[in-house]
């Protein structure tokens, strides 16, 4: 086993998450838009913590791309435009989907979960980056951050809303 | 016509979902882009009440099509949805079988401009079916202003010290990293040509 071969298994992972992402269609970008503010709005109600998911949430449509935006693009702290859990966590995502033939294609996202205070890690971060980087074995396409900067697990590609699945039902009930 | 409340669709599920889902509401088409507002109203309601949506044209519906329609199944969310407007004669016999209408499930009533005076006067009794619950549509909501737009975009500048010159010439080279804020930063600069 050398590094050269780590490599190449590295860069077989990244081809097999492109065939992932190809296979992945999803509805119409202003669609999944409202899906999400739905699904964040049933998750409130279900939290004591309130979060209005009608205002937290933004759609911007541009030609054939549209992102979908929820809290401040880089973490620096507590502020209201989060969305807030119980436990005292809170979550900021962006998600950047291209319209083809009526359906989404995802081109990246970034998935942003804190920690409360005091807590290691610090933080839980999915990426999702829109191409292959030069060395795929430290930076998989689609990976995770566990509370460092440059460190970058891969995972497999999934449904945006299967994200927050994961955030929502797994995260926070183990905070 | 009396003065109605302008809503958003996600604001009108919502108060569905409040009623405990078996209510019924009235809301008044927008004159432009009906269709695609039925659309967002049928996925807004499927989204926040976590059940199907069904939209049942009025017309040309017969009596037994249309109650077949609301009871199989009865407790899903259903449109039904006038049209460009039902004739006075219409309401009239909508109102005669108003205790056939009734359902497990929510129903909006998707009406046409017109037809408001219709309802009050031909058809009481499905009126009260609605009591004050008429509703116009109003804009969906969650469009990110040019503020916000532009409060991302110094988020970013700030954070990553490069202006949004530097990240178009970037990408222009094929020097801008991969990563998900990048892909943003384009797109908040309308430069999805480069993503």
């Amino acid at each position: 086993m050398t590094l050269e071969s780590a490599r190449q298994r590295a860069v077989a992972l990244d081809s097999s998450t492109h065939d992932a992402l190809t296979a992945l269609r999803l509805e119409p970008p202003r669609e999944l838009f409202t899906h999400i503010r739905g699904y964040l709005f049933r998750r409130s109600r279900e939290m004591k913590t309130e979060n209005d998911a009608y205002k937290l949430l933004s759609y911007r449509p541009s030609n054939d791309l549209a992102e979908i935006e929820l809290g401040p693009m880089i973490d620096k702290g507590p502020t209201p435009d989060y969305f807030r859990f119980d436990s005292g966590a809170r979550l900021s995502f962006g998600l950047i989907l291209r319209e083809v033939d009526g359906r989404s294609e995802v081109v990246s996202f970034r998935y942003h979960y804190v920690f409360p205070d005091g807590r290691s890690p610090q933080y839980l971060r999915f990426d999702l980056n829109k191409a292959p980087h030069d060395d795929p074995l430290a930076e998989p396409r689609c990976h995770l951050h566990p509370g460092i900067d440059d460190v970058r697990i891969p995972f497999s590609v999934h449904n945006p809303v299967e994200i927050l699945d994961r955030i929502f039902f797994v995260l926070e009930r183990a905070t | 016509m009396p003065e109605f409340s302008t809503e958003p669709f996600f604001e009108i599920a919502r108060r569905l979902e409040m009623q405990g889902e078996t209510g019924w509401l009235a809301v008044l088409a927008p004159v432009a882009d009906s269709t695609a507002a039925l659309d967002q109203l049928q996925t807004e309601l499927q989204s926040i009440l976590q059940k199907p949506a069904r939209v049942i044209q009025l017309e040309p519906s017969t009596f037994e099509g249309l109650l077949e329609a609301l009871h199989q199944p009865d407790d899903d969310a259903v449109i039904l949805s006038s049209g460009t407007g039902l004739k006075r004669e219409k309401w009239r016999s909508l109102d005669i079988m108003r205790s056939a209408l009734e359902r497990k499930g929510p129903v909006i009533l998707w009406l046409a401009t017109g037809d408001v005076a219709n309802l009050v006067e031909h058809a009481p009794n499905l009126r009260s079916f609605i009591g004050g619950s008429i509703f116009l549509a109003g804009p969906d909501g969650g469009i990110m202003t040019e503020t916000e737009r532009q409060e991302r975009l110094k988020q970013l500048s700030e954070h990553f010290q490069l202006t949004d010159q530097e990240v178009v010439r970037k990408a222009e080279v094929g020097e801008l990293s991969n990563e998900p804020e990048f892909v943003e930063w384009l797109v908040l600069l309308d430069r999805g040509d480069l993503v």
